[in-house]
C-alpha cells in the first residue's frame, strides 16, 4: 500500500521529506504518467507519495531588483500569464504541452523531472536560473546547469524540496525560442533552440545560446559564447560558419521514435546558423 | 416537405457530452472477473514450455486446449487462431488468458509466467507472397509495345486507427448462453465467429454492442479474436468476465492499415497514358484475414479518377512475422490513390505537361468503363466539382505563383471510393436483412449497424421519420443486439446508408401504406441491382454499385529552417448523391480529410524487429485542432437510384485524397519529387539534399 501525504503548508511538508521515504509530486504531470498501472487500478507508484500542491507559500511570483522568484507549485499557465517572468520563458511555456496540462504542471516538475527533452530547461539554462532548495536542515541556492547533473538525475536529497526557481533579471536586445516537435501542441520535443543576446551601439555585450534534446542535458558553452562578446555585430554575423563549426562537436543527439539524429543535428545547426544571421 | 439533408441534432449528443453514454469499460457485473492475455516475447518459432505459476483460487488459465469448437477465427480467410496451439508467427501473439477478480494479482501472475521457446529467424522482409492477384484490361502488356515507358515507384507506411476507446469486451453466460458486450463495428462477426469457436448452435451465443468511442474499421475484424478468446473463458468459467485492452497493448497487437508499395510503368503515346503496368505489394503481417479483400480494393483503383484502355495489373499480399494488419477506413484505396495521384502528377511533369490539364485529359466520365471493365453508370460530376474547388480556393494563381516562391505550395487531387462491398460480396457473402417494426405509437428499426460515432443512429431515425412523416421521437433505434436483430452486415465498406439504408427505406415506404395497423413488422432483404455482374477469379465487371467522388485542395507552407509543415487550408467538393444529413456529413469530411492528411505527413508508426516503435499517444502523433486548418468544403447532390433518396458512401470518400493533396503540396513547396509518405520533416530534409525536382 502507497501512502499519501498531502501537507498544507512548507513547515509540514519537511517535516515530511525528513521523517518519511517519499517522492514528490507537484502537478504530477509526469509522475502520474511514468508510474501508470492498469486501467482502474491504483497509480503504481513505488513508494509513498507527498502531494504538495496545496502549499499555498510556493504559489507566489514576485521579485525584487535582481531576481524574479517563481514558487515550486505555480502552474505553468499561472507563470505563463505573470508579467514579471521574462518573455522568453512565457514563449517556452506557450509552446509546452496543452491548456489542460499548463493548468497543473509546475516548472519546478519540469525540472525535477530533468528530461532531455524538457522544453523549460532551455531559456532557464540561458537564463543563469538558479533553483532554491529547502529541507528541515536549512536552504541553499544552486545553479540549475549545476543542479540538474543527468538523465533524469537531479541534486537533490531525499529531505531536499525544490521551493523557488529563481531568474535573474537580465534585459537582451532580442530572445528568441523556437520548439522542434512532431505537432504543434502535446509534444515532445524532437529538438529545441533558445538564443538571446544584447547590443549596445553595434557591439555584442551579451550573447547566449541554448540547445535542448540533443545531448543528456541542455548544451550551453559560455566558453564559446564568451568569444563573441565584444565584437560587432557584423564581425560575429561574418563568423556564423565557424561559429556552426564550434557547436558541431556538442550537438551529439540520438535515433529513437521521434526522430534521427540526422535530423536533429542538422535543424540544430541551421536554427543557430539562422540565429547568428538574423543579429539586428 | 423539408429537404432531408437539413441538419438536426445529432440524437446521442446528450447522452455522449453528459457522460451518460455507457462504453463497455463502464458495465461493472457483480462478480465480474478479469482477463489479462499471455503474449509471446519473440516474433517466430515454437512454444517448447509454459509453466504457469501456481493460481491462487479464483484464477483461472484459458487457452487453446479450451477452445470446444474450430480454433480458427471466423473471418474472410480463416487463418488466425483463437489461441495458438504452439506456432508463433508474430510478436506479442496471443498463448492464453489469465483471469480472476483481482487486476494486482493478475498483473503480479502474468510477470510470472515463464515460456521456453524454439526461437525461429522472423521474416519481415516481403518474400512470402500468400495472395496473388492479376487481371488485364484492353490488350493487357501487348498494348505496351514500342511506346514511351515512365516508370516510378511509391511508398506508404503503417496507419494506426487511434480510436478513443480501446478494444475490448464484457462476456457473461445466460442460462445454455454466452453472451458478449463490446466495443464492436459487427455484431454479427463477432456472433459467427463465437459460433464456430465454440461450436454451439447460433442460439446460444449473443452479441449486443456498447457505445463505441470510435473504430475506423479496426473494430470491424480484430474483435471477433478477442470476442472468441473470451467466449471460450466464459464457457469455461461460467462468470463475468471483462477483456479490455490497455492503449500500449492495442496499440501493439491490433490491426493496422497495410503498408505498401506500388510500382507504376506508364505507357505513354501522344501525351497520354495509353497503358499501365502495376505491380503492388502490401504487408499482410503475420495472418491473411482481410488483406486479400484490401489489396483487389487497392488493385481496383489502380487507374484512380481516370480512364486508362490498357493496363496490366498484380499484386500480391506478403506474409510477414509483424502484427497482422487490416481494415482502416478506406481498405486499400487510401494507398493505391496516393501512388496514383503522385505517378500521373510525376508523369505529367517528366512530359513536361501541367499535371492538372494532363489529370483532366485523363478523366473518367459517365458510361466509361472502369479499370475492370465495370461501368461508370451514373454521372460523373468531376469537371463541375473542379471548377468549383479552383474558383474557391484560388488553385490556378497559388499553383503558378508558388511555383517561383519557395517553402510554400498547393496541391490538388482527385479520387474516387466504390461504395459498399467489391464485387458481389452482399449478394453472395452478406445477404442483409432488416426489420421495421411498428408497435401502437412508435417504430423501431432492427439492424445491426453500429453508431461508433459517424452519426447512423440519427441518420437512420431521420430516414425512417422522414418516409413515415412522423416525429423522429417516436423512431427507437437501440445499440444492436444479435437477438433481437437480423444480420443487416457490417458497418463498414461505406456500405450503411447506401445498402442498409436503402433497404430500410423500402421498409420504411412499405409500412408507411400499412400505417394505420397497430403493430406489425416489415422485413425486407437486400437486391442487388441487376446490372452488377462480377467475377472475383478475373476481376470482370461491375466491382460496385456506384462510386462516391471528390477532390481535394490543400494548401501547405513549409518551414525553410526546421521543414515542419503546416496546414494553411482546404477546400474540397464531393458528390455522395445526397446528404441524409449536412452536418453529420460535414463531420465525416473534415474528420476524415483530417485523418487522410496526417496519414500524409504526420502519422509514424515503423517497427523494428516485429514491434512496433511508436506505441501510445505520445509517440504516434495523430494532429490536434492546432494542427489543423479551416476546411471549406462542398457537397454536389447527384441522386443514386438505390440509395435512399440518392445517397452514395460517404465514410471512407473524405480520408483518400487527403495524403496525396497534401504531399503534391509540399513537392510543390520543396521543388522535389516525394515518393512515399508520411511526408516527414526528416523525410523532406532527405529530399532537399539529395532529391530530384
Ligand atoms: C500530455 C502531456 C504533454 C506534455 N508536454 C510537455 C512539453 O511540451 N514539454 C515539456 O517539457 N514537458 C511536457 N510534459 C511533461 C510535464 O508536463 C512537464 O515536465 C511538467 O513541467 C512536469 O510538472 P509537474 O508539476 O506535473 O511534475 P510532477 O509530475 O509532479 O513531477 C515531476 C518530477 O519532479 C519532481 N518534483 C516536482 N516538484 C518538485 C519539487 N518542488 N521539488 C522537488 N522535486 C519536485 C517529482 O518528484 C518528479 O520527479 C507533458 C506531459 C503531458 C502529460
Amino acid at each position: 500500500m502507497v501512502t499519501s501525504y498531502i501537507p498544507l503548508n512548507l513547515d509540514e511538508c519537511l517535516k515530511i521529506l525528513s521523517d518519511k521515504q517519499v517522492r514528490i509530486v507537484a502537478g504530477g504531470t509526469d509522475m502520474l504518467i511514468q508510474n501508470r498501472s492498469h486501467t482502474s487500478m491504483p497509480i503504481g507508484f513505488k513508494s509513498d507519495v507527498c502531494y504538495i500542491s496545496n502549499i499555498e507559500e510556493l504559489k507566489k511570483i514576485y521579485e525584487d531588483e535582481t531576481f524574479v522568484y517563481i514558487g515550486s507549485v505555480c502552474s505553468l499557465e499561472a507563470i505563463m500569464e505573470s508579467e514579471l517572468v521574462p518573455e522568453l520563458l512565457k514563449n517556452t511555456i506557450l509552446e509546452m504541452a496543452s491548456p489542460a496540462i499548463r493548468h497543473t504542471a509546475t516548472l519546478a516538475g519540469n525540472i525535477g523531472n530533468a528530461s532531455p527533452a524538457g522544453d523549460s530547461l532551455v531559456p532557464l539554462y540561458l537564463l543563469d536560473a538558479l533553483v532554491e532548495k529547502r529541507s528541515i536542515k536549512g536552504v541553499s541556492k544552486v545553479a540549475l546547469s549545476d543542479f540538474i547533473t543527468g538523465v533524469r538525475k537531479i541534486d537533490l536529497e531525499k529531505d531536499e524540496l525544490i521551493t523557488k526557481v529563481i531568474i535573474p533579471k537580465i534585459s537582451f536586445t532580442k530572445s528568441y525560442f523556437k520548439k522542434v516537435g512532431p505537432r504543434l501542441s502535446d509534444a515532445i520535443s524532437k529538438l529545441s533552440f533558445a538564443g538571446a543576446y544584447k547590443l549596445e551601439n553595434d557591439l555584442v555585450k551579451d550573447i547566449r545560446i541554448a540547445f535542448g534534446s540533443v545531448n543528456v542535458t541542455v548544451v550551453r558553452r559560455r566558453d564559446l559564447e564568451e568569444r563573441l562578446i565584444g565584437k560587432t555585430k557584423d564581425e560575429v554575423k561574418k563568423m556564423v560558419s565557424e561559429i556552426v563549426d564550434w557547436y558541431e562537436e556538442f550537438i551529439k543527439p540520438i535515433d529513437d521514435q521521434r526522430s534521427n539524429k540526422e535530423y536533429r543535428k542538422s535543424i540544430s545547426l541551421k536554427l543557430l546558423r539562422s540565429f547568428i544571421e538574423n543579429i539586428e | 416537405m423539408k429537404d432531408i439533408s437539413i441538419s438536426i441534432n445529432k440524437v446521442d449528443n446528450e447522452d455522449k457530452c453528459s457522460g451518460k453514454a455507457k462504453y463497455v469499460a463502464d458495465y461493472k457485473l457483480e462478480g465480474m472477473l478479469y482477463a489479462f492475455t499471455v503474449r509471446s516475447q519473440i516474433a517466430k518459432g515454437e512454444i517448447l514450455k509454459i509453466e504457469y505459476p501456481e493460481l491462487p483460487n479464483g484464477y483461472y488459465v484459458v487457452d487453446y486446449k479450451d477452445v470446444p469448437g474450430k480454433n480458427i477465427v471466423k473471418v474472410i480467410y480463416e487463418d488466425m487462431p483463437v489461441f495458438t496451439t504452439g506456432k508463433i508467427t508474430y510478436l506479442y501473439e496471443p498463448i492464453s488468458l489469465i483471469i480472476g477478480p483481482e487486476k494486482q494479482v493478475l498483473n503480479d501472475l502474468l510477470k510470472q509466467v515463464k515460456i521456453t521457446y524454439k526461437e525461429e529467424e522472423p521474416v519481415f522482409e516481403w518474400t512470402d507472397s500468400v495472395v496473388h492477384y492479376h487481371f488485364d484490361k484492353g490488350l493487357g502488356e501487348k498494348a505496351f509495345q514500342g511506346l514511351e515507358k515512365v516508370e516510378y515507384d511509391y511508398k506508404t507506411s503503417y496507419q494506426e486507427q487511434a480510436y478513443i476507446e480501446t478494444q475490448g469486451f464484457i462476456g457473461y453466460p445466460e442460462k445454455d448462453k454466452v453472451t458478449l458486450l463490446g466495443s464492436i463495428q459487427c455484431p454479427y462477426y463477432v456472433k459467427n465467429a463465437v459460433v464456430q469457436a465454440l461450436g454451439e448452435k447460433e442460439d446460444n451465443v449473443r452479441v449486443i454492442q456498447a457505445t463505441v468511442g470510435g473504430a475506423f474499421g479496426g473494430k470491424e475484424e480484430y474483435p471477433s479474436l478477442i470476442g472468441c478468446q473470451l467466449a471460450v473463458a466464459v464457457k469455461k468459467i461460467k462468470k463475468p468476465i471483462q477483456l479490455i485492452f490497455e492503449r500500449e497493448e492495442d496499440m501493439l497487437v491490433t490491426t493496422k492499415r497495410h503498408p505498401s508499395r506500388v510500382h507504376f510503368e506508364g505507357y505513354v503515346l501522344d501525351n497520354k497514358i495509353h497503358g499501365l503496368k502495376a505491380v503492388v505489394g502490401i504487408d499482410g503481417g503475420a495472418n491473411i484475414g482481410l488483406s486479400g479483400v484490401v489489396l483487389s480494393r487497392a488493385l481496383i483503383a489502380c487507374t484512380g479518377a481516370y480512364k486508362i484502355d490498357n493496363l496490366d495489373i498484380s499484386g500480391d499480399v506478403f506474409r510477414t512475422n509483424t502484427v497482422p494488419n487490416g481494415a482502416f477506413r478506406g481498405f486499400g484505396a487510401p494507398q493505391m490513390f496516393f501512388a496514383v495521384e503522385m505517378f500521373f502528377e510525376h508523369v505529367a511533369k517528366k512530359l513536361g505537361i501541367d499535371p492538372l490539364e494532363f489529370k483532366l485529359n485523363h478523366l473518367a466520365k459517365q458510361n466509361d468503363f472502369t479499370s475492370t471493365m465495370g461501368i461508370f453508370r451514373d454521372p460523373v460530376l468531376m469537371p463541375e466539382m473542379i471548377t468549383k474547388v479552383i474558383e474557391t480556393s484560388d488553385y490556378l494563381n497559388k499553383r503558378k505563383e508558388y511555383e517561383k516562391s519557395e517553402f510554400k505550395g498547393v496541391g490538388m487531387s482527385l479520387f474516387f471510393h466504390g461504395c459498399g462491398f467489391t464485387g458481389s460480396g452482399e449478394q453472395n457473402h452478406i445477404k442483409a436483412k432488416v426489420k421495421l417494426k411498428k408497435d401502437k405509437d412508435k417504430v423501431y428499426i432492427l439492424i445491426a449497424a453500429v453508431d461508433m460515432g459517424q452519426g447512423v443512429k440519427t441518420s437512420f431515425r431521420k430516414l425512417v421519420s422522414h418516409i413515415l412523416e412522423i416525429d423522429i421521437e417516436r423512431v427507437i433505434f437501440d445499440n444492436p443486439d444479435t437477438d433481437f436483430v437480423p444480420d443487416s452486415g457490417p458497418t463498414v465498406a461505406s456500405r450503411t446508408m447506401m445498402i442498409v439504408g436503402g433497404i430500410v427505406a423500402r421498409a420504411a415506404k412499405e409500412m408507411k401504406d400499412r400505417f394505420d395497423e397497430e403493430s406489425f413488422v416489415v422485413e425486407k432483404q437486400y437486391v442487388q441491382p441487376e446490372y452488377i455482374k462480377y467475377d472475383e477469379a478475373t476481376f470482370k465487371g461491375d466491382a460496385y454499385p456506384a462510386y462516391s467522388w471528390g477532390v481535394n485542395v490543400v494548401e501547405v507552407e513549409v518551414d525553410k529552417d526546421t521543414y515542419q509543415v503546416s496546414i494553411k487550408k482546404t477546400w474540397s467538393v464531393y458528390d455522395i448523391g445526397k446528404a441524409i444529413d449536412e452536418r453529420i456529413v460535414m463531420g465525416q469530411a473534415d474528420g476524415g480529410l483530417a485523418q487522410g492528411l496526417a496519414y500524409g505527413y504526420l502519422e509514424v508508426m515503423e517497427h523494428k524487429q516485429g514491434k512496433i516503435m511508436q506505441k501510445n499517444m505520445t509517440d504516434y502523433i495523430i494532429p490536434t485542432a492546432m494542427d489543423m486548418c479551416p476546411m471549406e468544403t462542398y457537397l454536389f447532390d447527384n441522386p443514386y437510384a438505390f440509395g435512399p433518396y440518392g445517397a452514395k458512401g460517404v465514410g471512407e470518400l473524405s480520408l483518400i485524397g487527403g495524403a496525396p493533396a497534401v504531399a503534391m503540396a509540399i513537392e510543390q513547396a520543396i521543388k522535389r519529387r516525394v515518393f512515399k509518405i508520411p511526408v516527414t520533416p526528416e523525410y523532406i530534409m532527405e529530399l532537399i539534399n539529395n532529391g530530384e525536382n
